[in-house]
């Protein structure tokens, strides 16, 4: 058998013979077209709607974890079930001493209070917390900067302003420098800050006041009271890994029965982030399930119409068998058209889909944040050829068996 | 060039069909000889067993020295491009390809490269006068050059014989005599040439018209 497919005239030929019969060409290829367009199109969606969901998590670190405290649900050491206990700041100090996997660990008050700026009068959202919180949710700094351990440490009468926040209340001003006050004390705006993602612990930073937990407790009056304590789990390890260390140390220190899961909730961002993965598991194989179902729609297509050509061309094909086309020849041929056809419409399909796909990339884009990703990567996209080629093959399979058992004969019967 | 000695071929059915009954035959090189028969007479099986596209049941076909029998399709293939050039009645041409395309074809088959190919294809063409429409299709041409054209594709592989079914069924009674003495040419150019015919004019152009009647031949073994 000769390479046939570096036969000039063979290429010709398909092309000819695709040419031939123009409607059914274009619905074949558009079949084709359209499941590879439909398969690329899920995976490279499936792929920007888990960037799209990640993204609301930007800027937090993944190994957050956090607790609080709340009420027993157990009478414990003369404690009647459902009387509450409090967290305070000298329990963050132990427990990032007790806890094993703790990297950076910040106590969070949080409250409301009246701003007072100029004419401008605002109940705004207020975080107290400790330099370390600049760790756990990286903020974006706008101008000015974040607080810092002098600040703690000094107790100063500075706080930084969420963005949103310091438009509301500065307007066109530059916040930096600035004195208001809050809940009554006089402070200095140090910073304006933003958060990447939208998820938070609190209220976000952009619509929010941070100030350092030493000085919220001298200027509040919040004693040693703190409703969170937010900490990172170092690379390597999770949140969870603290739980029995800090368990064992609250049950202790509060009188809590230590079977009381109940009496303090504890946060694993980490668990959140795998129910995310699988979530996206699910939805890449649904997708998988979905293109798959409509490539197979394409690929029977193109088998169908392969058989059709066959039949129809049982005459010209016994011609070439009696002036010397031996059965591979004749197989060989319809192969090459059935696989050229596959080629042509999935390559188009998944440029389709990659446009497609570019286009919602460019219309979801954040400023902030760039693109969530809705891409097909080039291996991917190779995939979906090499399965198209595969399966166009394998569909051009049985009309080519069937065109290399027509006989010579069939030349001499007229038509 | 042709020797068939008790060639015996039967359709299998509910009723088997004999249609090919002790037939024995010799064909010199060079001759040009005719088939004729009556429709049904067994002159198209006896066609397609001389053109290595049907076997027989028993007997012994030997064609330019070489026996015919229980061939491979590839071997087949291979010896009716080599020894054999086709002439059909209703033309055999392929639609969509040009005149020198189609003359070209069995040496596509043979491996021949695509400039070597057309170059042997355009000299057939030349000797039908048909140069001139090398880039014509099929549908563009009259049925005697169509006619010329299929005889130039079975020329192409310079082939021991010529086998023309009905050569001159599908043509006007004028044209059939141009493509007659066209076969005329080439066989006083030494071509041997088989034309099977039910048609009396046909069989008087050629130099010995071998009769069938019921799947024997008429007046003994010939």
């Amino acid at each position: 058998m000769r390479l046939t497919i570096f036969q000039r005239e063979n290429w010709r030929e398909i092309s000819a013979t695709l040419a031939r019969n123009k409607t059914r060409t274009f619905l074949t290829a558009f079949g084709i077209f359209w499941g590879t367009a439909m398969l690329a199109l899920l995976l490279g969606g499936a792929t920007g709607f888990k960037g799209m969901m990640s993204r609301n998590f930007a800027g937090l670190s993944t190994n957050l974890g956090a607790i609080s405290s709340g009420s027993r649900t157990m009478s414990y050491k003369g404690f009647n079930k459902g009387t509450p206990w409090y967290l305070t700041v000298d329990d963050c100090d132990n427990i990032l001493r007790v806890s094993p996997a703790i990297d950076k660990g910040s106590p969070v008050y949080y409250g409301s209070g009246v701003v007072l700026y100029g004419s401008t009068n605002k109940t705004v959202n207020y975080n107290a917390i400790h330099p370390d919180y600049g760790r756990i949710i990286e903020p974006v700094i706008y101008s000015g900067r974040f607080l810092n351990d002098a600040d703690q440490a000094q107790a100063r009468k500075v706080l930084v302003v969420g963005k949103n926040l310091a438009a509301e209340i500065f307007g066109a001003d530059d916040p930096i420098g600035k004195r208001i006050s809050l809940r009554g004390v006089h402070f200095t705006v140090v910073g304006v800050a933003g958060q990447l993602g939208e998820a938070s612990i609190s209220s976000r930073i952009d619509d929010s006041i941070l100030l350092p937990y030493s000085t919220a407790q001298r200027s509040f009056n919040i004693g040693n009271q703190v409703h969170f304590f937010a900490f990172t789990a170092p690379a390597g390890h999770s949140p969870s890994e603290n739980e029995e260390a800090i368990r064992r140390y609250i049950s202790r220190r509060h009188a809590i029965h230590p079977d009381d899961k109940n009496a303090m909730w504890m946060m694993d961002l980490s668990e959140m982030f795998s129910v995310i993965d699988g979530l996206f598991l699910g939805l890449t194989l649904l997708a998988f399930f979905v293109g798959i179902g409509s490539l197979m729609a394409g690929v029977i297509g193109v088998g169908n119409i392969m058989w059709i050509v066959v039949k129809e061309r049982t005459h010209e094909f016994g011609v070439r068998r009696a002036i010397g086309a031996k059965p591979a020849d004749i197989t060989v041929q319809v192969l090459l058209e059935s696989i050229t056809l596959t080629l042509i419409a999935g390559t188009a399909g998944v440029c389709f889909a990659a446009i497609v796909l570019g286009i919602i990339d460019h219309v979801t884009a954040d400023p902030l944040l760039g693109m969530a990703g809705f891409e097909i990567s080039f291996g991917h996209a190779l995939a979906v050829l090499l399965i198209f080629f595969v399966l166009g093959t394998a569909a051009g399979t049985l009309p080519a068996l069937k065109a290399m058992r027509i006989k010579p004969i069939e030349a001499l019967r007229d038509k | 060039m042709i020797s068939l000695h008790d060639i015996n071929k039967t359709y299998p059915g509910a009723v088997p069909l004999h249609v090919l009954k002790d037939i024995n035959m010799h064909i010199d090189r060079g001759e040009f000889v005719s088939i004729m028969g009556a429709s049904g007479s067994g002159k198209s099986t006896l066609l397609n067993i001389l053109g290595i596209l049907d076997s027989y049941d028993s007997g012994e076909y030997i064609l330019d020295g070489i026996e015919i029998k229980n061939l491979s399709e590839n071997r087949a293939a291979e010896l009716r491009n080599r020894l054999i050039g086709f002439v059909f009645q209703s033309f055999n041409l392929i639609g969509y390809k040009t005149a020198l395309e189609n003359v070209a074809l069995p040496l596509f088959y043979q491996g021949v490269s695509r400039r070597k190919r057309n170059a042997l294809a355009m000299e057939q063409l030349e000797r039908m006068g048909l140069a001139d429409r090398a880039t014509h299709h099929p549908g563009e041409l009259s049925g005697g050059q169509k006619q010329r054209v299929a005889i130039a594709r079975a020329l192409v592989t310079k082939p021991s014989i010529i086998l023309a079914d009905e050569p001159t069924g599908a043509l006007d009674s004028h044209t059939s005599r141009e493509v007659m003495q066209l076969f005329r040419e080439l066989n006083n150019e030494g071509m041997t040439t088989l034309i099977v015919t039910h048609d009396p004019a046909v069989g008087e152009a050629t130099d010995r018209i071998i009769r069938i009647v019921d799947g024997r031949i008429d007046g003994g073994n010939v």
